[in-house]
């Protein structure tokens, strides 16, 4: 499939409504496995089923390749129907009345292939998915997993150009989960699908997104590759979006703390234009700690705090530090020999430092200079 | 970096920062809903219903400020001339008094009366049913409902067999038969006709106020059980104030039914010329005094529809509370301990006073040839199956009758086609009401299709008497047709059959159709495959339930239908003017049979609930 392209795509619900999506600019090429990803009400939903058809535009054009298919200025609707696009929706919307076999076969049918190819690709499907033993049941007498699958074969029968998911895994278990995350991976590579992927599940975006896009109140606020998204986030909201447990954010300003303050001084050393800065930002793995006396690495942003929590995730630790008016939280993989009341020294190298401005942006100036410190 | 440029160029602002004309919007818009013939048939289903509903009305309302035919050198003013002579006569004039007046104030004490005695039994009832261990709960649950879902004037035909005195001629009733003569209060008028439409409401009560009680949340009481409250005082200050709305709703809709309840008043009223404002009204329209028929039918109307008005904001009240009953809702039993037996036995007499006595009185009156004489050569089935009758007109048993079987023929063929035809309606307006994107369009037929259940049966009827009576532009006139009973019962059951399809289709939710949509099936395929086949179920509820409130439906056939156009009810009402009590109660037990038997095969077809059949 082409690549699709949304230029300025906008969606309200009512003349007196915020916008549900704002002057949305997204491209998605062929091959791509793109995530939305943001918070619930964030607009990502709302997109994908623009790209759809089944939501109209309020203003905007999309176009798949060339062709315009969406358009408020041009006065043009393709419907739903003939955008050749696969939709699995979140409550999987098996029609309750056909059986598997007939729910998959459905979108064959109404294109009027004959029925030897008909049975040779729903068979194709059912057999790559696994389902092909339900083929005579019905949606109702199967588990949700299954029902996914059979929602998902339903939509690969016809072999679209795009195949839209929307939060398709969030009604499973957390095993089931695990393996349809594999299963749908799988399924790119096999079946070379573009696929455009909703979730508010940061690490099903990242685990298996080629590109990621952070929608939050209507407003795309980056996109990029995983990693990129995770160690160079656009501003604050995908810093502190993206990952578990969140950034630590210390704030500048007339009430800053005292921990703030000394970032701050560490901060103008580095980057003498630092005083446009809003807020820092770093991330918990990023911190190191070592106990009274222990070793601090040269030039490292650091400081004396007590451990007011040893919180084990199995396998990790979260430690809670506080100073006053200071919480930073850090995770280790050894085993901290700490306790609740120690003193101890965190410390984080200079490129561990997100900076932001006072809008919140990233400034992106500040990185190499940030990061030629630490080399030196 | 390059990945940041990206990210930069994502938020800059198109050159499209200005909004798109209002134009270019309406352009967009009109693509969109042309696409599909929903908004199509939504615009024809309004006007439709326009003509069938709205339009009536106005007519009715303009009769009442108009010079009607007959009336012109009366008032020295041309046919149709705007005219306050018909609100003088009904409110202010000498005859005001028994034209609105005295009908009013006896419609508001047998409402008020109904009210209080059906509150009385049926919150007892209720709550015997949803949270005590009473013998037979189950049992009772259905069998206490079953008086609604017979027609009200059943109760009324098994009263004056029983209570019916000297003061009126044809075959007395079995207390007066046996030497006692009732009362005319018992046997007539306000009594009688309180004491009937409270048993028949009561179902009402049950229904609302037992499903608040189940769904009331025992995590609640105990709350303040663990606090300390007696149970008095959890009773009293945490049950109650939340049972409010419920019983507050039903309070409204009984006032709202009891409004419009003509059989029962006709049967037991006018024998003592006990009026109510829809005996008023039927005699306006039986006198041709449109006029005053159209400022009655209005102010029925008017009072129906703040009643409801007021009920719909009881509602949303109660929905305030609706969190109340969402998680840890549990049924517990309170025990009755010694009471456990008595309380049974009050529920099983209100059964025996309600379903059994009033059937099996009309039942036995129907093989008796004296009233009350229980001797075996009493007995006969000669009004149901004999022949050559020594009576002047039915010389034959009411089943030989070829007068029931045009009735029942007529009954099927009037009903069952307006059933059908409302049934699919309303399944086309759910589908417009849910999916149409023109905003406005959805409201309106949400609106107008709901509209009749506002007005009482009686004055819609008179509503389409005073639109379809004279030829109107390329309607011919429709008074004594079939035709005018089929549109009117179709508007008339269009609130239930509409509400029956929003509800599907609310339920049935965007996703199965938007999912063949992705599929590639266009709107008609859709509906083929996939909404109509999902439907179905639905679709025979909505069908079914207004089929069984028709069959039992008197107030619109009793203006509209002439002896040619006889349905069942009607029919019987006939004979109860001809005082053929026997047959006319054989005729009420058939109808009471199939309304039932039709209930129940509704239910087990759907494997709905009858809350579900409330109201209609």
């Amino acid at each position: 499939m082409p690549t699709i392209n949304l230029s300025g795509a906008q969606k309200n619900y009512g003349v007196n409504s915020a916008n549900a999506v704002s002057n949305l600019d997204l491209e998605i090429r062929d091959g791509e496995f793109m995530c939305l990803l943001g918070p619930s009400g964030c607009g990502k939903t709302t997109t994908l089923r623009m790209i759809a058809g089944l939501e109209n535009l309020s203003d905007g054009e999309i176009r798949i390749g060339e062709r315009v298919v969406d358009s408020v200025r041009a006065g043009v609707f393709i419907p739903p129907e003939k955008r050749e696009m696969g939709l699995v929706f979140q409550s999987y919307a098996l029609w309750p009345h056909l059986t598997i076999e007939r729910n998959t076969d459905f979108g064959l049918r109404l294109r009027k292939l004959p029925k030897e190819e008909r049975e040779q690709r729903v068979e194709k499907v059912m057999q790559a998915l696994d389902i092909a033993k339900y083929r005579d049941r019905y949606p109702s007498q199967l588990s949700g997993g299954q029902q996914q699958r059979v929602a998902l074969a339903r939509m690969l029968a016809v072999n679209p150009g795009v195949l839209l998911l929307d939060e398709p895994l969030s009604n499973l278990d957390a095993r089931l989960r695990l393996e349809m995350r594999a299963e749908l991976k799988r399924i790119h590579k096999e079946f070379k699908t573009t696929i455009v992927f909703v979730t508010h599940d940061q690490w099903e975006a990242m685990t298996l997104a080629t590109t990621i896009a952070v929608m939050n109140e209507g407003t795309l606020q980056q996109m990029g590759t995983p990693n990129d998204i995770y160690d160079r986030p656009a501003n604050r909201f995908v810093a502190e979006f993206v990952g578990s447990p969140p950034i630590n954010i210390l704030t500048f300003g007339s009430s800053a703390s005292a921990m703030s303050r000394a970032a701050a001084a560490y901060l103008g050393e580095r980057y003498p234009s630092s005083r446009g800065v809003g807020s820092v930002g770093i991330r918990p793995e990023a911190i190191g700690y070592a106990t009274k006396g222990g070793d601090v690495p040269a030039g490292s942003f650091t400081g004396e705090m007590t451990v007011t929590g040893v919180l084990p995730t199995g396998g990790s630790w979260i430690l809670e530090l506080r100073n006053d008016n200071d919480t930073l939280f850090l995770t280790t993989n050894a085993l901290p020999r700490v306790e609740t009341g120690s003193r101890v020294d965190f410390f984080a190298p200079s490129d561990a430092l997100h900076v932001f401005d006072k809008d919140g942006q990233r400034i992106a100036e500040a990185d190499a200079l940030l990061r030629a410190r630490t080399l030196n | 970096m390059a990945l940041l440029s990206e990210t930069a160029k994502a938020s800059t602002v198109p050159d499209g920062a200005i909004a798109p004309t209002p134009w270019q919007r309406w352009r967009y818009r009109a693509k969109v809903a042309s696409r599909e013939p929903t908004t199509l048939i939504g615009i024809l289903t309004a006007l439709l219903f326009t003509y069938l509903i709205v339009v009536p009305i106005i007519s009715i309302v303009l009769d009442s400020v108009r010079v009607q035919f007959g009336h012109e050198r009366r008032l020295g003013k041309d046919f149709g001339d705007l005219t306050l002579y018909y609100l003088d006569r009904a409110f202010l004039s000498p005859v005001s008094v028994d034209l609105f007046w005295r009908p009013l104030l006896n419609t508001l004490s047998v409402a008020l009366g109904a009210i209080s005695l059906s509150l009385l039994i049926g919150t007892v009832l209720a709550w015997l049913i949803s949270r005590t261990d009473m013998f037979g709960r189950r049992w009772f649950a259905t069998a206490l409902i079953v008086p609604y879902m017979l027609p009200a004037w059943t109760f009324a035909l098994a009263w004056t067999t029983l209570f019916k005195n000297r003061t009126v001629g044809g075959q007395p009733g079995w207390f007066e038969a046996m030497g006692l003569t009732p009362p005319d209060w018992v046997a007539y008028g306000r009594f009688p006709i309180i004491v009937i439409l409270a048993l028949h409401y009561t179902p009402f009560v049950i229904l609302l106020f037992g499903s608040a009680l189940r769904r009331f949340d025992s995590q609640l009481e105990d709350s303040a059980r663990i606090l300390g409250a007696k149970r008095y005082q959890v009773a009293i200050q945490i049950i109650l104030p939340l049972m409010r709305p419920a019983l507050l709703s039903s309070m409204v809709l009984i006032f709202a039914k009891c409004l419009g309840e003509f059989g029962v008043p006709y049967v037991l009223g006018l024998p003592v010329k006990f009026e109510v404002l829809s005996t008023s009204l039927f005699r306006s329209i039986a006198s041709r005094q449109t006029g005053v028929a159209g400022v009655v039918a209005a102010s029925i109307m008017l009072i129906g529809i703040m009643t409801l008005m007021i009920d719909a904001r009881l509602v949303r009240e109660a929905r305030r509370f609706v969190t109340v009953g969402s998680k840890g809702s549990m049924n517990r039993q309170s025990r009755l301990g010694k009471y456990r037996l008595p309380a049974t036995g009050f529920a099983a007499l209100i059964f025996l006073l309600s379903v059994g006595l009033p059937l099996l009185t009309l039942f036995l009156s129907t093989i008796m040839k004296l009233p009350a004489q229980f001797t075996l050569d009493n007995f006969t089935l000669d009004y149901w199956i004999g022949r050559d009758l020594n009576t002047v007109a039915l010389q034959t048993g009411i089943l030989l009758s070829p007068d029931l079987w045009a009735a029942a023929k007529n009954t099927l063929m009037i009903v069952g086609l307006a059933s059908l035809t409302s049934g699919i309606l309303g399944l086309f307006v759910g589908y417009v009401v849910i999916r149409t994107p023109v905003k406005a369009l959805s409201v309106y037929l949400r609106q107008v299709t709901f509209l009749p259940y506002l007005v009482p049966g009686i004055a819609f009827a008179a509503a389409y008497l005073s639109l379809f009576a004279v030829p109107r532009g390329p309607m011919p006139a429709l008074y004594g047709t079939v035709t005018i009973l089929i549109l009117a019962l179709i508007a008339d059951q269009m609130p239930y059959a509409s509400r029956a399809g929003i509800s599907a289709m609310t339920q049935l939710g965007k996703d199965p159709e938007e999912a063949a949509q992705i599929a590639g099936a266009g709107w008609f395929r859709r509906m083929i495959s996939i909404v109509i086949p999902i439907q179905k179920g639905s679709l025979v509820t909505g069908v079914l339930l207004p089929f069984i409130s028709g069959i039992k439906g008197l107030s619109l056939f009793v203006i509209l239908a002439v002896p040619s156009t006889d349905v069942l009810t009607t029919y019987s009402l006939r004979l109860v003017d001809y005082h053929y009590t026997q047959a006319a109660n054989a005729v009420v037990l058939i109808i009471a049979a199939i309304a039932y038997l039709g209930t129940l095969a509704a239910q087990k077809l759907t494997k709905t609930n009858l809350a579900e059949g409330l109201g209609s």
